[in-house]
């Protein structure tokens, strides 16, 4: 226990030490400290200024600059009625009739004279052309609308209803009210996600840092000595307990400063949505997020050093450590995908949270968006604390027994297999 | 204190790299454990020191099992190496909390061994500043610190200087006078002369002699003649296999048998112009050769 303790020590002292440590985080909290004062300093106290406002004096600028929109509807009946459509619909664009022919509208198109061109066959039909079809082109979404909607008031009229009817028909306003008895996802969803993603950064982070720890003691040599001295489940706590500390000490400065500087700038912030749902986390899921940071941390962290330990050259870490890098990546992906697609209670996402190696996340993730019951998350806890003891334990043998080998790398089997041995 | 290894085995694997090794040391008198590379002389040390346990077999002191608890045990790998980044006053002070010491002591024992080396100028500089003999003096400081009862010194002399070694050479006399067990294993003989009482040579995972030097060498089978002699090329040819020609210019002729001695020196004497004529007696050097040489591994075969 007393060289527990030593090794604790030695340990976070060379990470406060460190200085890349000292200066990522105050990098961070300096980033932090910039966007936070943002407001107080271009808006001088005058509390106005959201990010809403600015969006719209965004849009308001871009009014008209998206360029020319080619509209060619020849041969079809009432061309000129489309023609006024698409101008009100398009605002944004500079819509020129033209009577080029397909061909010449497709060169200016291309040439970039124009931004795009809609060439209409018949009141159901047209051809979009487009130079680079943009990730967030809209344009054939709204066309679909407005040329849906002239047909219908044309099939309306010509069936016999009266315009004025009509009208009242396409704009019927329905009366809809939402009463969420469980979590607001669009809420959560900015939180959980930072959250999410300050989780897969620091686990990966320190756990390659624990495994290049390993490695280079192994590879200075320093291991014989301190094989020697200490045990291997003292020297592998030691090592993961430390840098769990240390990260935590990171996030703590840098949530915390976010924290500090958002209350000191609450004013300026407003009734920005964004930022006020960040900050509105209940606390009990600040106690939730530091259960499961600790335990996924000391998870990955010891396999992450029992990898090091059967590397023997600082070389192989990268490629030793890359099947517990994509178990890891894999399970961010799905609570990623999860998240973006609302769907956090889907199946997968529920054995997901089970799984020791994906729950911290999952469960996670689950608890802050939906609605999960305490005994699931009580069973989900308990499955991952018994899985990280099992597992630190396990490492720590691994660790005693690579630390010891030199040479290639050895296959699994014949680590395990010298385990039982040993 | 006795320290006493009894029928130890141990493999890795399919490799059996100890086949039962037994040895005895005693404090206040220094232990050479001898063997060629692989020979199982490092994994022997682990066992001692409790990295692994053996598969079988006893470590003993003064005829109980090792407590490692209260027992230190100042180790000097063959294989070097500390935190090449770290400032040296940290880092030997963290070894020697982990043998054992409180933080207080650590740092004063430290800085008592860094002036007894003349190293204390180096207390608080980076250890990849310092020279290769210099890391090998702190390194030195890591096995002795925290005044182990029993120190495993591997090669202590490789890299050194005369100056650093003289001190080295000291400072283990030092340790010994202490009335502490020092175990040494080296390839260089000098020093194994030099300081150790007791011997043991492992050769294929066995210890293959083991005893006291002086014993050793004068049980030596006394089979051998050295001759000097003008006339060596004459008697080369005159007895043929049982001559050889030795590096310092003699020969070495081997006897039938140690009884033949009196007969061959007359018949040596009577025929030939010689300056000198002896009984061989070995060198620490021989008997290693003749003890961890792979014509001792055949035989043993």
């Amino acid at each position: 226990m007393r060289q527990f303790g030593t090794i604790f020590k030695f340990e976070l002292k060379s990470y406060l030490k460190n200085k890349i440590f000292v200066g990522v985080t105050v990098f961070l909290v300096a980033v932090i400290a910039v966007v936070m004062f943002f407001p107080s300093f271009i808006g001088g106290g005058a509390g106005e200024i959201t990010v809403d406002s600015e969006d719209e004096n965004v849009s308001a600028e871009s009014s008209g600059t998206e360029g020319l929109m080619l509209f060619s509807a020849e041969g079809v009946d009432g061309a000129e009625r489309y023609r006024t459509a698409f101008a009100e619909a398009f605002a944004d664009y500079e819509v020129g009739e033209t009577e080029d022919g397909e061909e010449r509208i497709k060169e200016r198109v291309a040439s970039g004279e124009a931004e795009c061109a809609f060439v209409l066959h018949s009141p159901t039909s047209y051809t979009y052309y487009v130079d680079n079809l943009s990730m967030y082109d809209a344009n054939t979404e709204i066309a679909d609308t407005v040329l849906g909607n002239m047909y219908q008031v044309q099939a309306m009229i010509e069936g016999g209803i009266p315009p004025e009817q009509v009208s009242e028909v396409l704009g019927v306003q329905i009366q809809g009210e939402t009463e969420n008895l469980g979590k607001d996802q669009m809420q959560n969803f900015f939180y959980t996600y930072i959250m999410i993603f300050a989780l897969y950064m620091v686990i990966l982070l320190y756990g390659q840092m624990v495994a290049t720890n390993v490695a280079t003691e192994k590879s200075s040599r320093a291991m014989e000595l301190l094989i020697t001295s200490a045990k291997p489940v003292s020297m592998m706590f030691g090592k993961v307990l430390s840098s769990c500390l240390a990260g935590f000490l990171q996030l703590v400065a840098v949530f915390g400063s976010a924290i500090l500087f958002y209350n000191l700038n609450k004013a300026q912030w407003g009734d920005n949505y964004i930022i006020a749902s960040l900050f509105d986390m209940p606390v009990s899921l600040l106690v939730y997020m530091l259960v499961f940071f600790v335990l996924g941390f000391l998870m990955y962290a010891f396999m992450f050093g029992a990898v090091g330990s059967t590397a023997s050259k600082l070389e192989d870490i990268n490629t030793s450590v890359m099947p517990i890098t994509l178990l890891f990546v894999a399970g961010f992906i799905v609570v990623i995908f999860s998240m973006s697609g609302g769907d956090v209670d889907s199946l997968l996402m529920k054995i997901c949270s089970y799984v020791p190696f994906t729950s911290p996340m999952a469960m996670f993730t689950r608890i802050a968006m939906s609605t999960v019951p305490a005994y699931a998350v009580a069973i989900s806890i308990a499955i991952l604390v018994v899985s990280v003891v099992a597992v630190g334990v396990l490492s720590a043998k691994i660790y005693r027994v690579g630390v010891l080998l030199y040479g290639t790398t050895p296959k699994l089997g014949g680590i395990l297999k010298a385990i039982r041995k040993a | 204190m006795r320290l006493t290894l009894r029928n130890i085995f141990k493999s890795f694997g399919e490799k059996e790299v100890l086949k039962g090794i037994s040895f005895s040391a005693e404090s206040g008198r220094a232990f050479g454990l001898l063997g060629r590379n692989g020979a199982g002389k490092t994994t022997t040390i682990r066992i001692l020191m409790d990295v692994f346990g053996a598969d079988a077999g006893e470590v003993l002191l003064d005829g109980k099992p090792l407590n490692y608890k209260e027992l230190r045990i100042g180790y000097l790998p063959e294989e070097r190496g500390l935190y090449p980044k770290k400032k040296i006053i940290d880092q030997l002070t963290y070894f020697a909390e982990l043998n054992g010491m409180k933080r207080q002591d650590a740092v004063k024992s430290v800085d008592g061994w860094l002036k007894r080396l003349g190293m204390s100028e180096h207390r608080n500089k980076r250890l990849d500043t310092l020279s290769k003999g210099n890391q090998q003096k702190i390194q030195l400081v890591t096995a002795l610190a925290h005044n182990p009862q029993i120190v495993i010194l591997d090669e202590p002399f490789s890299g050194l200087d005369p100056v650093n070694a003289m001190l080295l050479k000291d400072v283990v006399k030092e340790e010994i006078a202490k009335g502490k067990i020092v175990l040494f294993s080296s390839h260089q003989m000098n020093y194994i002369e030099e300081f150790c009482d007791r011997i043991a040579i492992l050769n294929d995972g066995v210890a293959a002699i083991e005893g006291d030097i002086h014993e050793i060498k004068r049980n030596y089978v006394r089979d051998k003649l050295v001759v000097r002699s003008e006339a060596a090329e004459q008697i080369r040819r005159d007895l043929g296999d049982c001559c050889s020609a030795r590096e310092d210019g003699g020969l070495l002729i081997q006897m039938a048998s140690a009884d033949d001695k009196r007969e061959m020196m007359q018949r040596l004497a009577g025929q030939y112009d010689l300056d000198e004529i002896k009984v061989f007696e070995p060198s620490l050097n021989d008997i290693f050769v003749e003890y961890a040489g792979d014509q001792a591994k055949e035989a043993a075969v």
